[in-house]
């Protein structure tokens, strides 16, 4: 039963594509909806009908067992990815499709978009519900390959499909730690699920959790894999909302949230995690104040926001990060969308062109919403999970809080960057930006306006009734909370805000010229990978040279000592071989004409030979004696 | 008897078409096809009649040949031999249906080419069948034979040059392994070719020297077909210079013949020797795991390429058999997994890598060009290349949901069960075979495409309809894999478990 929540979008993500060539947009966006609809209505319905009560298991063989089963963590996912996609597919139906020549009817490739979208959810359905780590590896790679077909869409421009596959490469070396999970729960345990895994010790526990670690760290962009999520760019915007708010990067921390009392097992663990996530968080915090793409603004706060959910993870509180999760879902995939509207106008992501607040003010007042938000500002939901997270890292320690709330701060700094350079008012000496872009669909302002209702929605989590019935019914874990703490937070976020306002309308203390392309490029971190790569392929070359050169000398040396050796034998074996027999054979002529001479008739020559035979005779009595 | 049908009826075809000098091309490749899809579905009604709980080799044919040596026409099946007979008879339909020149007009010696082509099967499907050491190693010869001339005649580049040095390296491969045969049979008493009382007399446990050079003639003779590093260098030439089909055969059947051999002669006859020696094997097939990928990735010629990413992936075929034969008592379970992933390795390298070959063949045929810098920007204009070389390219790399990935997974926790450190190193094997694959699409597909390729047509139907139904077993290999893996691991827990 379970199954049909995931295999459902992933049977049907086909059909979608061979469906919807050459329809017409409408249909095609109606029928990739449509499936995610049902989706998320099965995820529903097995919500519900608590499906996972009794997990269902397909068996490859006596020790391969593919398991699901229905956790807090997988059904809030469950429930959280389809809700997250349903918009972003209707906006990419009306915003990202490129469409045929009559303007009118879908492409292949906009089919293939669409259904690619459609299977990343059944993908990332498989990956929330599964229960052991044979499925957990099988779904995680699923999703890294279809972020790689979906970062290379447009696969015709140049460099993008080369982006896609650094993502790709740079997300497989985490799952590489999966693999080593996996194996090391199999030699301890016998077995590949959860449950197994949970009866760890020694030392494969700690590889097992080495390697979740990795793999999870390398999925949701946490330092140092941080460069990928750069090279994702270069996908349509409406792969980038979905792959940061709630499929490839979350699958990371869903990790972490679904197997943190395991993990804690290990006591590296949580220190691990807070000094990663608070690294990234502040790092990305950084780097999102220092670019001018708007994209890669928004990557770097995805990283950062992450970070904060690793911070809540580590400190002991995966619940907490669950909860961040969902309110940081809505407003990110809202955001990037909003991203998408503004670089049609603008015509490229470059927020120094962008200040669209005139031309889009409906699509301004929108973002607003989200970035306040991002920002962390009372009331939206994600400013109380952030409280959350930060009560979290104040149960372990004050200056982990003290840290967690400047990382807030800083997100409202970038965030009010980001909407003011997006949606302010043009500067009074600036040129318009160029006229005639169409004005934004309306499917894809409605979009923009569900997410948007959502994020206000989740306002009411900070209504007591409200977060204490949600806390109870995810069984979620909350720290206390501290009036302090909140009201340093809080002023940290308005400074952030206060802050982000002047250094965008009057250049205050902008970061220095010569750090913030540094500090913009994720401090050298996609130049170090890019930098691995390139050594490895250049040790590559220099070894298929010397396997042609070197290991195959062998083989040429051997044949040519065959060929020498046959010449030799050509001349010098020859010539013994002809040689022997035919000496041998003079030598018996010589001896049979000396032989034919001794007999000369003449009886003194007779007897000289015997005397000399006696000689000997008598020599060799002589030496037989003596000795 | 089903076997020697098997056997038989690609022989008998061989004679036939080597006998008609009048039939056209089209009607010998349908001749052909034909003769091969029968010998396969005589394999797919032995896999019906193969009982997972029953003896080890089954459907066993046995006719007296040569008494006083020992010698017999004995052939029969285990899960693993039938598994890996059953994808080389799909690989040869594939084959010899798939059009050696898409382009241009049918050469006229076309006939022998498919005579040849059913020979090999037959002699081919007689390694993977034989229960007969004796047998085994004609058969082991002959597809040399069978493999010189369709690279020497049909090949491009410097095709007798290729094939001559396939042959000769090899032949010598074979004579170690004639050698080491002759130990086998002289330590038998009385003497006896017969594999299965080899196997279960186990002659050589024990004893020293003569077991251990036995053991290193097997592995040397063995290894040079794998072919495991340093012994590969006649790979990638003889691949180069084969035509498509041929190429796709070399590397999906004849390869197996190295690794099914390992299974078969030193790991079912000689355990003890192969546990004293199974941690540096696995070293080996480390080495050639890593290796391979990375002069894989230094290749700028396509299908030298994919000739060396199967020395890779023979490398974790042969990390699984290592593995397997490792003398660790409490491991049983895991050194099963590690010999069941080195079997569906086979099977699903011989699919995957055979699919890419006969699409190498497709690019040969309509550009006459293998380097990877000369193409760009194909997808428009061939999605039906595309879409199957970038199925066969992720199935390749090890993505679940296709083959690839059902073997390697096995083999990675089986070995890391017996070898962590091996493990850990190995799999970094698989990244780097995603970079180099993402790469290969990236140059063949993506980007802009070069003027010259402007008239490139896609797959025709002939193409599109063999690929299919290899990548069909692909998938079906990586979502169900069940009715293979119930077939393998019946075998191969009678070989792990039993000592």
């Amino acid at each position: 039963m379970l199954w049909s929540v995931a295999l459902l979008p992933l049977l049907l993500a086909p059909l979608v594509y061979v469906y919807g060539r050459r329809r017409e947009r409408a249909g095609l966006t109606l029928c990739a909806a449509l499936v995610v609809l049902a989706s998320l209505a099965l995820a529903g319905v097995a919500v519900i009908g608590d499906w996972g009560a009794n997990p269902d298991a397909y068996r490859w063989s006596d020790s391969l067992a593919l398991t699901l089963t229905l956790f807090t963590a997988g059904a809030v996912f469950a429930l959280t990815v389809p809700l997250i996609a349903l918009p972003i597919v209707v906006y990419t139906g009306y915003h990202d499709l490129q469409l045929g020549d009559d303007r009118l009817h879908a492409t292949s490739g906009d089919a293939r978009l669409l259904a690619l979208l459609v299977a990343f959810v059944g993908a990332m359905q498989l990956l929330v519900l599964a229960n052991d780590l044979l499925t957990l590896l099988i779904a995680w790679e699923l999703v890294g390959a279809c972020s790689w077909a979906l970062i290379a869409q447009r696969w015709g421009e140049n460099g993008i499909a080369h982006d896609a596959a650094r993502a790709f490469v740079i997300t497989r070396f985490g799952d590489l730690g999966l693999y080593i999970a996996a194996a090391a729960t199999f030699a301890g345990s016998g077995g590949f699920g959860y449950a197994d895994l949970a009866t760890l010790d020694g030392g494969y526990l700690h590889v097992a959790v080495a390697g979740i670690v990795l793999a999870a760290a390398a999925k949701s962009a946490q330092m140092p894999f941080s460069a990928w999520l750069f090279a994702a760019m270069s996908g349509p915007v409406s792969v980038s909302a979905l792959l940061h708010a709630a499929t490839m990067v979350a699958a990371g921390i869903y990790l972490l949230v679904r197997l943190q009392p395991i993990l804690a097992g290990v006591a590296w663990f949580m220190p691990t995690a807070i000094v990663i996530g608070l690294a990234t968080a502040l790092a990305g915090g950084v780097v999102g104040i220092a670019q001018s793409h708007a994209k890669k603004l928004l990557a770097a706060s995805t990283s950062a926001q992450y970070g904060l959910m690793w911070l809540a993870v580590g400190a002991g509180f995966p619940g907490v990060a669950l909860l961040h999760f969902v309110a940081h879902a809505f407003m990110k995939a809202g955001l990037f969308l909003s991203a998408g509207l503004a670089e049609r106008q603008a015509g490229s992501y470059r927020l120094d062109t962008m200040r669209l607040g005139r031309r889009l003010p409906g699509v301004a007042v929108i973002t607003v919403i989200f970035s306040l938000a991002l920002a962390g500002m009372i009331p939206l939901g994600a400013a109380w999970s952030k409280e959350q997270i930060a009560s979290a890292a104040n149960h372990q320690a004050t200056w982990l809080a003290l840290l967690a709330a400047l990382a807030g701060g800083l997100s409202a700094l970038y965030a009010t960057r980001f909407q003011l350079l997006a949606y302010g008012r043009p500067r009074r000496d600036a040129r318009l930006p160029r006229s005639g872009a169409p004005a934004p669909p309306g499917a894809a302002i409605w979009a923009l306006r569900a997410l948007a209702g959502v994020t206000l929605l989740l306002s009411l989590v900070w209504w007591p009734e409200v977060h204490e019935t949600a806390v109870a019914l995810l069984n979620v874990d909350r720290p206390p909370s501290h009036p302090w703490l909140l009201c340093v937070s809080l002023a940290l976020v308005l400074l952030g805000i206060v802050w982000g306002i002047g250094m965008t309308r009057h250049g205050w203390l902008a970061m220095p010229r010569a750090w913030q392309p540094f500090a913009a490029a994720w401090f050298g971190l996609p130049t170090l990978t890019q930098g691995i790569a390139m050594g490895v392929i250049a040790v590559a070359e220099r070894l298929a040279h010397f396997d042609d050169d070197v290991v195959d000398a062998g083989l040429r040396g051997t044949a040519a000592f065959g060929k020498w050796l046959a010449r030799r034998n050509a001349e010098g074996g020859e010539f013994l071989a002809e040689g022997l027999p035919g000496s041998l054979s003079r030598l018996a002529d010589w001896g049979g004409q000396w032989a034919r001479r001794a007999q000369s008739g003449q009886t003194h020559h007779y007897y000289t030979g015997i005397a000399a035979g006696f000689a000997i005779v008598l020599i060799m009595l002589v030496i037989g004696v003596v000795l | 008897m089903i076997l020697t049908v098997a056997l038989a009826v690609p022989l008998l075809g061989a004679l036939a078409l080597a006998g008609s000098k009048r039939w056209s091309a089209m009607r010998a490749r349908w001749f052909a096809t034909g003769a091969a899809a029968l010998s396969l579905l005589a394999l797919i009604v032995a896999w019906f009649g193969f009982d997972p709980s029953g003896p080890l080799f089954q459907h066993v044919d046995e006719v007296r040949w040569v008494p006083s040596l020992g010698v017999a026409y004995r052939v029969g099946v285990d899960g693993i031999a039938l598994a890996v007979a059953t994808m080389s008879a799909l690989l040869f339909v594939a084959a010899i249906a798939y059009p050696l020149d898409a382009r241009s007009e049918p050469r006229q010696d076309h006939v022998q080419y498919y005579a040849w082509l059913l020979f090999l099967q037959a002699m081919s499907l007689g390694v993977f069948l034989a229960l007969d050491l004796l047998l085994f190693y004609v058969f082991f010869d002959l597809t040399l034979v069978g493999m010189y001339f369709l690279i020497g005649r049909w090949g491009h580049g410097e095709p007798q040059v290729s094939a001559l040095k396939f042959f000769l390296y090899t032949f010598a491969g074979s004579l170690a392994l004639l050698l080491a045969i002759i130990g086998l049979y002289l330590s038998l008493d009385p003497h006896s070719f017969d594999m299965r009382v080899l196997i279960e007399r186990q002659p050589l446990a024990g004893s020293g020297l003569y077991a251990g050079l036995v053991f290193l003639a097997l592995m040397l003779g063995l290894a040079i077909k794998t072919p495991l590093v340093p012994l590969h260098t006649w790979l990638p030439q003889a691949h180069v210079d084969a035509p498509g089909p041929a190429s796709a055969i070399l590397a999906g059947v004849l390869l197996k013949m190295g690794t099914y051999g390992m299974i078969r002669l030193p790991f079912a006859m000689m355990q003890d020797a192969f546990a004293r020696y199974a941690l540096a094997i696995a070293i080996i097939a480390l080495v050639a795991i890593v290796y391979g990928a990375l002069v894989a990735l230094g290749q700028r010629n396509l299908k030298r390429r994919i000739a060396y990413t199967s020395i890779n992936h023979m490398g974790y075929t042969v990390l699984g058999i290592a593995v397997a034969a490792a003398a660790f008592s409490d491991t049983d379970v895991a050194r099963r997994l590690a010999l069941t992933g080195a079997t569906v390795e086979m099977v699903a390298h011989g699919l995957i890598t055979g699919a890419l070959f006969l699409i190498c063949g497709s690019f040969w045929q309509r550009t006459g060009e293998y380097d990877l810098d000369r193409y760009g920007g194909l997808a428009r204009q061939a999605p039906l290349l595309t879409g199957f070389t970038v199925l066969a390219a992720f199935a390749s790399l090890g993505m679940p949901g296709l083959a690839g990935f059902v073997a390697e997974f096995q083999i990675f926790a089986g070995t890391f069960a017996v070898y962590p450190w091996l493990a850990v190193i190995g799999v970094v094997g698989i990244l780097i075979t995603a970079a180099l694959f993402l790469d290969l699409l990236r140059r063949l597909f993506f980007g802009s495409r070069p003027l010259h390729l402007v008239d490139f047509p896609d797959l025709n139907r002939a193409e599109w309809g063999v690929l299919a139904v290899l990548t069909l077993g692909i998938v079906v290999i990586g979502i169900a894999p069940r009715f293979l893996l119930t077939l393998i691991e019946a075998s191969s827990a009678v070989l792990v478990g039993g000592r």
